[in-house]
């Protein structure tokens, strides 16, 4: 309804905004940040959070950029992907077993491993950006081309991954007991559900996630520096609450989240083509998550 | 000279679907001891709230030296000199043992600034009442459970009031610790002329300490009687008040062989060598008033909490329990006397709550099975009666008698031998209250061994063919479901 409405808003405003490039422009521009946001999802359904996102985004970019750079032939390539996936699943894995096992809060631990990742991107780069691939990586960008010169892959990877998510939440008994272990923990466990663990794997899913989206950025703009994926974390967890994700846990869905990165995604298309200056850009964004949460949470008032 | 110092007119409070209090008046001498006695839910709690001004009578009002009062606040209360030591002690656990004593009335010195100096000082003092060898600067959280509720008490009597509430102040306190705190109290009766309204379970401390005792039953208040007028016996009938329906259910006629053996689980001071067994078929109820320790057992058979020994067999497989997952594998099923906190998911559908325990079963491939779920939970709709208009429904719509029903349902799914109920029908209406006993009783029949864990006198006469009575974290004896009476149930309760 409010997607809608906006899209309505800005179609009238500026006629670029519904010209079809500009809407391919718009599903290109939010996939990283919605690929990132299903992982998201899951962690904030479990009623945890994880603020290492931003971090985790640009430390798998370069780490795959570097296995890229090193010249190691074929092999490169699927060793890149790998080394981003690793580095995120295990980020994830340490996340959710120091909030789960160690039993501190979620908040500090991601926190704290946001500063300590970022500091590991600036360590291997040295402060540089990676830009100049050899020849044999080339297979790898190819994801962030387009069909045709038209439609981005990333979009594709973005609906096909989407859905996937979408199944695991509804579908399976995984997700069955990540729905139960944040809407209630202690029934969780009393039920025998092994809610530790149902954390941890979340928090991997995570790191997977984010990886897989730092991934996409570095193909599509064939280079990545130091401070990719800054404050990224907010952006991120701001898709999964205007999607309606209920931040105490217990509450979301996959379609909610797409819904809430292409608000965001909306709101800042339309303002760079209404040509709003940057700084307020920002706090437009930061106005919308407000009235997102303000509005749902004032229907969730009025149903109970 | 009007000698009652605080005089209840006629206070009545209902809570959603219960009468907490109807009625009640009755009056405290300025300068006694009074002791307030009942079983569980019997209203004390809720008077005592009043008393202090935590909550709010529907109907009737508080007189304070003959002059009515109206608390909104417990400021209020404490403005006409009442103070209380809560059982459910509200303390901060961070602050050091003089800034919980001075949490209200903190002293500043000219300065504006805290008076530390002066609060230690203060502290010391009052620490030395009971001997507790602990500094004013140490953290509360150091502190035993017993130093804890003394502190509580002390920082009560520091306030200087007229009127004392205390809520089973002995609980955690050692026998020297409740016998400085008894001197203590005389001594500010004969002193300073002190009112104390004392909270208890324990018939012998009253005995010891009281001058009148006042019981309630079912939120009235029935009568006020002086102690050395009366016997542990005579309460115990006034805390009854009326006979109870027995006989309500055909006994189990065929219990069949024992199946569940809990033998020796112990756990601190908390659960004392508790030993007993179930047969197929039957129901044996766990009574005991506040604190006794039966939650504990439940909570320990299944796995819940560490026990320092003991061990738990069914159908022969004996096992020290540990976690929960492992107590399920063997067949054991509980529900939790906290149905908000601990049984529903509140955001779930009926059908999501129900499937908690057995969504496992029948899943391919880490995907619900979903014909089979449909199958399943029509299937308890159906035999447990719940009044659902779909089972897409979520679950906090529903009343509480048939949340309780789906939370049931959740884990016959699982086919358990032994199911531990806590407090299934607390906060139930009547009629509901009614099914979930007859549906229980149906269960047993089919063979399963049942666990009734109740504070609820005429559940366990009428549904259990056994009477387990706890009090102190001890079993202390046993009752055919024939010898069952509420005045022994109570007798042994507070023994």
């Amino acid at each position: 309804m409010v997607f809608l409405g906006l899209c309505a808003v800005f179609s009238i405003l500026t006629p670029n905004f519904r010209q079809i490039p500009n809407l391919i422009n718009i599903m290109r521009q939010i996939s990283e940040i919605s690929i990132a946001a299903v992982g998201m999802t899951f962690i904030i359904i479990c009623a945890e959070i994880d603020l290492s996102v931003g971090s985790v985004y640009g430390l798998s970019a370069i780490i795959a950029a570097i296995i890229l750079r090193s010249g190691l032939g074929g092999i490169s390539v699927p060793l890149a992907f790998l080394g981003a996936l690793a580095v995120g699943a295990l980020i994830g894995l340490f996340n959710g077993v120091i909030t789960t096992k160690l039993k501190v809060p979620a908040f500090i631990v991601t926190l704290s491993v946001l500063a300590i990742a970022r500091g590991a991107v600036y360590g291997v780069t040295g402060g540089y950006s990676v830009s100049v691939f050899p020849k044999s990586a080339d297979p790898f960008f190819r994801i962030g081309e387009s069909i045709g010169g038209v439609f981005p892959i990333q979009i594709i990877i973005m609906i096909v991954f989407s859905v996937i998510a979408g199944i695991i939440l509804s579908k399976t008994t995984y997700g069955f007991q990540i729905y139960a272990t944040g809407g209630n923990k202690k029934a969780a466990d009393l039920t025998g559900i092994n809610t530790d663990r149902i954390k941890i794997l979340s928090f991997v899913f995570c790191g997977l996630c984010t990886a897989i989206s730092g991934l996409i950025a570095l193909a599509y703009l064939t280079s990545v520096h130091p401070s990719a994926g800054v404050g990224r974390e907010m952006d991120i967890i701001a898709a999964v609450v205007v999607g309606g994700t209920y931040l105490y846990g217990g509450r979301g869905t996959i379609l909610g989240t797409f819904i809430g990165a292409a608000i965001i995604g909306v709101v800042r298309n339309g303002m760079v083509l209404l040509s709003v200056p940057a700084y307020s850009q920002e706090a437009a964004i930061g106005v919308v998550i407000l009235l997102a949460v303000i509005s749902d949470t004032l229907l969730r008032r009025e149903k109970a | 000279m009007n000698q009652n110092h605080i005089e209840f007119h006629g206070i009545s409070k209902s809570f959603p679907g219960v009468q907490a209090l109807s009625e009640v008046s009755f009056s405290i001498q300025r300068g006694e001891i009074h002791a307030l006695v009942g079983e569980n839910g019997a209203g004390k709690s809720t008077l005592i709230n009043i008393c202090f001004g935590v909550l709010r009578p529907d109907k009737g009002h508080i007189s304070v030296n003959g002059s009515p009062v109206q608390f909104e606040t417990t400021k209020d209360a404490e403005r006409h000199k009442i103070a209380t030591a809560f059982q459910e002690i509200p303390i901060c656990n961070n602050m050091t043992v003089a800034q919980n004593i001075f949490l209200g009335p903190t002293p500043k010195t000219r300065h504006g600034f805290l008076d530390n100096r002066f609060m230690n000082s203060e502290t010391k003092q009052l620490l030395r009442v009971f001997d507790i060898d602990r500094q004013p600067t140490e953290a509360m959280e150091r502190l035993s459970l017993a130093e804890q509720s003394l502190v509580q008490i002390l920082r009560a009597v520091y306030s200087e009031p007229d009127f004392l509430i205390l809520d089973e102040p002995t609980s955690s306190l050692s026998v020297e610790q409740k016998s400085r705190l008894f001197k203590l109290l005389e001594k500010l009766r004969t002193e300073r002329a002190l009112t104390v309204l004392y909270v208890s379970h324990r018939m012998e401390e009253i005995f010891e300490i009281s001058n009148r005792i006042s019981v309630l039953k079912d939120g009235r208040f029935m009568g006020t009687v002086d102690t050395p007028d009366v016997d542990h016996n005579r309460i115990i009938k006034m805390m009854v008040g009326r006979n109870v329906e027995k006989h309500a259910y055909a006994r189990n006629s065929a219990l069949g062989e024992t199946i569940v053996e809990v033998s020796n689980l112990s756990r601190g001071k908390i659960l004392k060598d508790i030993s007993f067994c179930i047969k197929k078929g039957e129901i044996v109820g766990l009574a005991g008033l506040q604190g006794a320790g039966r939650t504990e057992v439940g909570r320990a058979v299944f796995g819940v909490d560490r026990i320092d020994v003991g061990s738990v067999s069914i159908e022969g497989k004996t096992v020290r329990p540990m976690t929960v997952r492992q107590a399920m594998k063997m067949g054991i099923a509980m529900i939790s006397e906290n149905r908000r906190d601990e049984g529903i998911v509140p955001a779930m559908s009926v059908r999501d709550n129900l499937i908690m325990v057995s969504f496992r079963k029948a899943s391919r491939l880490g995907f619900l099975a979903g014909s089979w779920i449909r199958q399943i939970v029509e299937t308890y709709i159906g035999m447990m009666n719940i009044k659902v208009s779909s089972s897409q429904q979520r679950i906090d719509s529903l009343s509480g008698g048939n949340q309780q029903k789906v939370i049931i349902s959740r884990w016959l799914a699982n086919n358990p031998k032994l199911l531990i109920c806590d407090e299934l029908t607390r906060g139930i209406d009547v009629g509901a209250k009614a099914e979930l006993q007859a549906r229980l009783h149906d269960l047993a029949k089919k063979g399963l061994a049942v666990l009734l864990i109740s504070s609820e006198m005429p559940e366990l006469l009428s549904i259990c063919d056994r009477i387990l009575v706890m009090h102190n974290g001890r079993i202390t004896g046993e009752l055919s479901h024939e010898e069952a009476t509420e005045e022994k149930i109570l007798y042994l309760a507070t023994v």
